[in-house]
């Protein structure tokens, strides 16, 4: 029943990771209110918020058995491996859907490329072919 | 598979061997996380690993995987390395946006060539590029070949351009570890085109 490692650099270490792992949690907290619109706070809500989640979990990790140490390691790698889907589907069916406000994108190539019947949502569709 | 039966190299091997010959890797891989998540590498858990496994893909019919997937470990374990780096670095960059922007943050949807054609390294591509902060997949236009991105931080025609550049550098990095020799020199070049 030893931990993974011991002693007073494991104790930093696991400190530093678990303190910036928090402090990254508290950032996309931060973003996900200042934010101006859905796709910029997605940014903040999943990415920061899986390096957070990494980061706590490996200096949790550290402190534990090692059969417990490896069933968080597996709890990162599918968090890494799920993570950017979720974000994928929620941003994708937030652009078809007009969650993308006009006055936030810089540009927005993909809207000359979709065919006009792959548009849904309560958004006419001229207005959405006028966007530029 | 009954064409891979009736082609004239597998007709020596018996029919399961051939049917379970392309599904070795994926058998590897759901034994691991099972002995993983039992969280002791006894023979009892890594036997039921094995048959859990077939188990599961047998219920599941996946399309069978493609044929010849280039894999480059080195240069898979560099890709690795550089998704964690880019985590941190571009974290901090979306973390910069948040304090310094808040609410006048930009962002942009722009397209990219897609490289390859193979099913899985899109699927790597996209996710890699969804993994890094600030930046994700909208869209595959697979006909087209082409790969529209969101990124958050753009705020002229110059930072789409950067962002349009960090997103072709890291397909090429995925090429680099899963792509055919071909996509990996089209990267190049269109990435030396752009000049960095």
């Amino acid at each position: 029943m030893n931990p993974v490692a011991a002693g007073p650099v494991a104790d930093v270490v696991s400190a530093v990771l678990m303190l910036s792992g928090a402090l990254s949690c508290l950032l996309g907290a931060i973003g996900l209110v200042r934010l101006p619109d859905l796709p910029a706070r997605l940014q903040a809500a999943t990415k920061p918020q899986t390096l957070g989640l990494s980061l706590i979990l490996l200096g949790t990790a550290l402190r534990v058995e090692v059969a417990t140490a490896v069933t968080l390691v597996l709890v990162v790698l599918f968090q890494v491996i799920t993570a950017p889907v979720i974000s994928q589907l929620v941003g994708r069916a937030a652009y078809r859907s007009g969650g993308f406000p006009d006055g936030t994108l810089v540009v927005d190539e993909l809207a000359e490329h979709l065919p006009t019947d792959a548009v849904v949502g309560d958004e006419p569709a001229a207005e959405r072919d006028g966007r530029d | 598979m009954s064409e891979r039966a009736s082609a004239p190299s597998a007709v020596r091997r018996p029919r399961w061997a051939a049917r379970v010959r392309p599904r070795v890797l994926e058998i590897v891989w759901l034994t691991f996380v099972w002995v993983l998540l039992w969280g002791t590498f006894s023979p009892l858990s890594i036997v039921g690993g094995v048959v859990v496994a077939v188990a599961v893909i047998g219920a599941f019919r996946f399309p069978p995987a493609e044929a010849h997937l280039p894999v480059r470990p080195l240069r898979l374990l560099l890709l690795v390395g550089y998704l964690v780096y880019d985590m941190v670095v571009s974290g901090a960059e979306v973390s910069w946006q948040v304090l310094r922007y808040g609410p006048a943050a930009r962002g942009a949807v722009f397209e990219v060539p897609l490289l390859s054609s193979s099913d899985r390294v899109v699927t790597v591509v996209a996710n890699a590029l969804s993994l890094s902060p600030g930046a994700m997949t909208l869209q595959i236009d697979h006909a087209h070949g082409l790969w529209f991105v969101y990124a958050l931080g753009p705020r002229d025609g110059a930072g789409v351009e950067r962002s349009r550049r960090r997103t072709m550098d890291m397909q090429r990095r995925v090429l680099a570890a899963l792509g055919t020799p071909e996509e990996l020199a089209t990267a190049e070049r269109l990435l030396a085109e752009r000049g960095c």
